[in-house]
């Protein structure tokens, strides 16, 4: 009787102990599934409004002026922006990779997304309020950062797109 | 929302349109912002996933419309009547604050 009962405090003691294991790991699990799900999705996502624009010409140009050389009834400066981050794993891996230096492709492609999203959202602008291009688009990437622990810790980065919208 | 500043502005050199007549010099507008420290957990946890930090998003575009109004108001002070080649630049100053500047080119069209 004396010998189960100690047995069971073992027991007790090791789920307790791997609980508190657990515990600190689980918001790198939602990462984890962060990372190879729900990314994956919104990129899924983005392609196909791409893909639906890509059937006419790209309205975006980076020329001052229309290369049709049409005569400019309307315009407007549109802007669009997003604010996207990493994910911890992608962090996580992007800190090793530093180390060895060269491409750190997992940031590569946050940045790349980010660029894509903000570009898309340009495009969209420009169809809702029916301009028929976009003429020097100017695109800016900032790295925002907050202080925790007393040090600058960066959360994200903001790419903004902008340019003149015109209309024939 | 601001009072409206009626002056046309464009990121191109010209005003379609119109030609410039005289050039008022180099405006600019400029904001320091920061979120909230409730957006900014809720951001945090965001962090983990990953993806669009849309609470940002919003704040930045916000702070952005605020810079362009400012620099316009410098340009009605100026007795310009349009803004050509206006840039957006941005910078984090220190600590979830960003700063937010637009600047361009005074002009009075015809």
């Amino acid at each position: 009787m004396e010998r189960l009962s100690s047995s069971n405090e073992v027991i007790r003691l090791f789920v307790l102990i791997v609980l508190s294991l657990l515990v600190p790991l689980l918001p790198w699990l939602v990462s984890g599934i962060g990372t190879a799900v729900y990314q994956p999705k919104k990129k899924q996502e983005l392609l196909q409004r791409e893909q639906a624009f890509a059937k006419t010409s790209d309205v975006l140009s980076t020329l001052s002026k229309p290369l049709s050389g049409k005569e400019v009834k309307e315009y407007q400066v549109l802007m669009t922006n997003v604010v996207m981050s990493p994910s911890w794993i992608q962090i996580l891996v992007g800190g090793i990779l530093s180390l060895f230096g060269g491409e750190i492709n997992v940031f590569t492609k946050v940045v790349d997304w980010s660029r894509r999203e903000a570009q898309q959202r340009l495009r969209e602008q420009a169809a809702a309020g029916g301009y028929d291009e976009v003429v020097n688009v100017r695109m800016e990437t900032t790295t925002l950062s907050k202080i925790r622990g007393g040090k600058d810790k960066t959360t994200g980065i903001e790419v903004l797109a902008y340019g003149t919208g015109i209309k024939y | 929302m601001q009072p409206q500043v009626n002056i046309p502005f464009s990121n191109t050199e010209t005003i379609p349109g119109m030609t410039i007549t005289q050039m008022m010099g180099v405006v600019t507008g400029s904001t320091v912002r920061a979120k909230n420290v409730f957006k900014d957990i809720g951001a945090g946890l965001k962090n983990m996933v990953g993806g669009e930090l849309k609470a940002y998003t919003e704040l930045l575009q916000e702070s952005r419309n605020e810079a362009l109004y400012r620099m316009l108001v410098d340009a009605q002070a100026r007795g310009a009547n349009a803004v050509v080649n206006v840039r957006f630049a941005t910078s984090s100053v220190a600590g979830g604050a960003a700063e937010l500047l637009a600047y361009g080119t005074a002009v009075v069209v015809q």
